[in-house]
């Protein structure tokens, strides 16, 4: 005879519920003993609890529990777009252009990186365009638990968003080419990388239309349920995005920028959204540490630790320089390129659109590149945003 | 031993204390320091500081003899500070509280005397994110400002309602025309100064306060009008920051009336009485504006607020004349008339959007862009 326990395997809830409590004591101890941000010690956790470490969570749960950590990267990379105001972007031009410049130096500086390597141009270009961005759930974490305000984080995240749909277009561009090179039909050249950006384009803002006129039909009085609405509407976008094989983060990105710049779109707001929805952030960044692979960063750790350095001065240089324009010091305006560190989050699911002959390649070595270098940014990233807004004088912890 | 410098007679100052805001939900947010680096780059020759939080920036103006100059220095002052907030992307606002900011997420200014009030006053002096307009009136000496304090403490209630512009509070319809007087009342050395005639009494009593370890110096009354010996003037403390930037003139302008007609007839009726009423009458112009119903004492009556302005903007017609100020006189009659006051004005935008976002987005384009005599 046996019993249940004997054979117990993990369903996706007692995954979400063991990821979450992890979590939170692995982020409480580096809290509270380490002294290190939160969100370093969920990830953490992840790593040791995952596939790489013990292996109490193994892909098959990660996957599962996935809905979770989806939906946390939906509400950050939404409140980033929230950050790309368009009309301070036509106003303060030196901010558009620093911010430009800065995607523009990343790419073709980590590129070259990259070609150095040996890497073949289309992973090269893949990898390049997903270096240029920031993650949001990172970012937007940091500065809610230091509670960073000023002209650093204003900034910072206006041009993280900015930095976002520069690295996406440059993606999809990337894809195309690496699908010409693949010797792909026509409609993988130009039709599929059209509909992942375009396509994904345009859903954010249907999403941000429908979601304007929503909150204007519930008025101010109903907070909960414009609260209920906003949440409903970013859960719809990232299940549509999936569904219909787009880039959920562009869609999530446009919605944002919609609600942001549209008329009436500054009624609907919720400070809180992030603090209210934790519990997702939490199961996003154990998540995010379960999949990192140490290994292949000790196989190929000179290509990681060269892309991370050089893609911290890009970042740094052109904030440095332009810093007096865009109202800061020098110093600050270094920092604030050093806090653009973090990678963007779900990098390595948008290296799963590249080409199937990509991945299988030994020779491209798209994924172990990605992983790598994943796994320096995760553990350093939010450290480094922390210092650097600290330093930067906008933190009040 | 406190020495009250001389200054010029009816001449005027005033102090408006500023929100500083994100474009995003339009909370308060941390910009005071951000805007003074970059205005400070250049040469301005501005009384532009930091206040208490960081959400808060403070202006004054020199000091005029005519309010057309203070308004000119004014647009002068908001045309400085929009074209710095423009390229941070910050709004700026008037309005006497901002309508859902929490105090719990306000930071102190760092600054040693800041510093000394929080530890002090504790919570207070995160609460004390309010915006109130400051009007300075130059007097001869100590015993004409002694006796200015009390002169206009009778028109308190007046200032009250031509100011009034915070009805609500951390989210919350008051119900009230100005909830900010509520923060400043919870301070120890709040409300009105005591029954002294003259310069050499109040020194007395500014001693004996020292004496006992309570106060180091005039900043550290926080009464609705006091004597500020350093600059020579009478200093109203009681206004909310209007809404638009040329209101803050007119209050101004009726300062400068009254004081003038206090001065012309060498008004000298200090009486305990006079402050039997004081605070009831403060209450009822901060509940009702316009519609409170004041009580006087010495002839044992009641009548209302807006009646009271009438009959004293009468009176002081006049002295108007004399100041050069009728067009400002018109002004104030007139928005005693139409009942004009900010508070109704932001619950009418609150009214028809239901943000509270919304309702401090137009306050800011008010301030910020707002033309001049649209009100």
């Amino acid at each position: 005879m046996s019993f249940p326990w004997q054979t117990l395997a993990l369903n996706p809830l007692t995954a979400f519920g063991l990821i979450l409590a992890l979590g939170v004591l692995g982020g409480q101890i580096a809290k509270r003993i380490a002294h290190l941000p939160s969100v370093t010690g969920y990830i953490l956790t992840g790593l040791i609890i995952g596939p790489s470490g013990l292996g109490l969570i193994q892909h098959d749960i990660l996957s599962e529990a996935s809905l979770f950590s989806d939906l946390a990267l939906g509400l950050a990379l939404f409140e980033l777009g929230r950050r790309v105001d368009l009309s301070w972007l036509n106003r303060e031009r030196t901010l558009l252009l620093t911010s430009l410049i800065t995607s523009t130096l990343l790419f073709t500086g980590l590129f070259g990186l990259l070609l150095a390597f040996k890497l073949q141009y289309a992973p090269a270009a893949l990898l390049a365009a997903a270096g240029v961005s920031s993650s949001a759930p990172i970012l937007l974490e940091i500065t809610r638990e230091t509670h960073a305000e000023g002209q650093v984080t204003e900034r910072l995240l206006a041009t993280a968003g900015l930095n976002g749909l520069f690295s996406l277009v440059a993606f999809g561009l990337a894809l195309s080419y690496s699908h010409f090179a693949s010797a792909a039909d026509v409609e993988s050249v130009f039709l599929r990388p059209s509909w992942l950006v375009l396509g994904s384009a345009a859903l954010g803002l249907i999403a941000g239309l429908v979601a304007i006129r929503l909150n204007a039909w519930l008025s101010g009085r109903q907070r909960e349920a414009q609260w209920v609405l906003l949440f409903a509407m970013i859960a719809l976008v990232v299940g549509l995005a999936e569904q219909m094989a787009m880039m959920p983060a562009m869609a999530l990105l446009v919605f944002g920028l919609a609600t942001r710049n549209l008329q009436s779109g500054n009624t609907l707001t919720d400070p809180t959204l992030l603090a209210r929805s934790s519990f997702f952030f939490v199961a996003f960044f154990v998540a995010s540490g379960a999949q990192l692979v140490p290994s292949e960063l000790v196989r190929i750790w000179p290509l990681a630790l060269a892309f991370v350095l050089l893609r911290g001065v890009l970042a740094m240089l052109p904030w440095s320089v332009a810093a007096r324009s865009n109202g800061l010091t020098s110093k600050r305006g270094a920092l604030l390129g050093l806090a653009l560190t973090p990678m963007g989050s779900g990098t390595q699911a948008l290296m799963l659109l590249a080409p199937s002959t990509l991945l299988s390649s030994q020779s491209s070595m798209l994924m172990p590149a990605t992983l790598a270098v994943l796994c320096i940014l995760e553990l350093i990233g939010p450290l480094t945003s922390r210092f650097a807004l600290q330093q930067a004088g906008e933190t009040h912890e | 031993m406190l020495e009250f410098s001389t200054s010029q007679p009816l001449t005027l100052g005033v102090e408006l204390e500023l929100m500083i805001l994100n474009r995003r939900d339009y909370n308060l947010t941390r910009g005071s320091d951000d805007l003074l680096e970059l205005i400070n780059r250049r040469k301005h020759g501005y009384d532009i500081k930091p206040e208490i939080t960081q959400g808060m920036i403070e202006i004054g103006t020199a000091v005029h003899h005519k309010t057309s100059e203070m308004l000119d220095e004014l647009i002068a002052i908001r045309t400085l500070l929009v074209n710095a907030s423009e390229k941070l992307n910050l709004g700026l606002a008037g309005g006497g509280s901002h309508p859902f900011q929490h105090w719990r997420d306000q930071r102190i200014y760092p600054k040693e005397r800041y510093r000394l009030v929080s530890e002090l006053y504790g919570y207070l002096a995160k609460q004390f994110t309010v915006y109130g307009q400051h009007i300075h009136i130059g007097c001869p000496d100590g015993d004409a400002a002694v006796r200015l304090t009390h002169h206009l403490s009778r028109y308190i209630p007046h200032f009250i309602a031509l100011s009034a512009s915070s009805p609500f509070h951390q989210g919350v319809d008051t119900l009230f025309q100005t909830s900010r007087l509520t923060s400043v009342n919870a301070f120890p050395l709040s409300g009105s100064m005591p029954l002294v005639h003259n310069w050499s009494e109040f020194n007395d009593y500014f001693i004996k306060m020292a004496n006992l370890g309570i106060v180091e110096s005039m900043k550290d009354f926080y009464w609705d009008i006091r004597p500020k010996p350093e600059y020579g003037t009478v200093e109203i403390r009681i206004c909310d920051t209007p809404l638009s930037v040329d209101t803050p003139v007119l209050l101004a302008a009726y300062a400068q009336m009254l004081a003038r007609r206090c001065f012309e007839e060498d008004w000298n009726d200090i009486r305990v009485e006079h402050y039997l009423t004081y605070s009831y009458n403060r209450f009822q112009a901060c509940r009702f504006g316009y519609d409170a119903v004041l009580v006087d004492a010495n002839q044992v009556r009641q009548t209302s607020l807006l009646e009271d302005m009438l009959e004293t903007l009468n009176a002081l017609l006049p002295h108007a004349r004399a100041l050069g100020a009728e067009r400002e006189h018109a002004q104030l009659r007139e928005r005693v008339l139409k009942r004009n006051i900010d508070s109704q004005w932001l619950r009418s935008i609150y009214e028809e959007s239901g943000s509270l976002s919304e309702v401090v987005r137009r306050q800011s384009e008010r301030w910020m862009y707002g033309e001049i005599g649209r009100d």
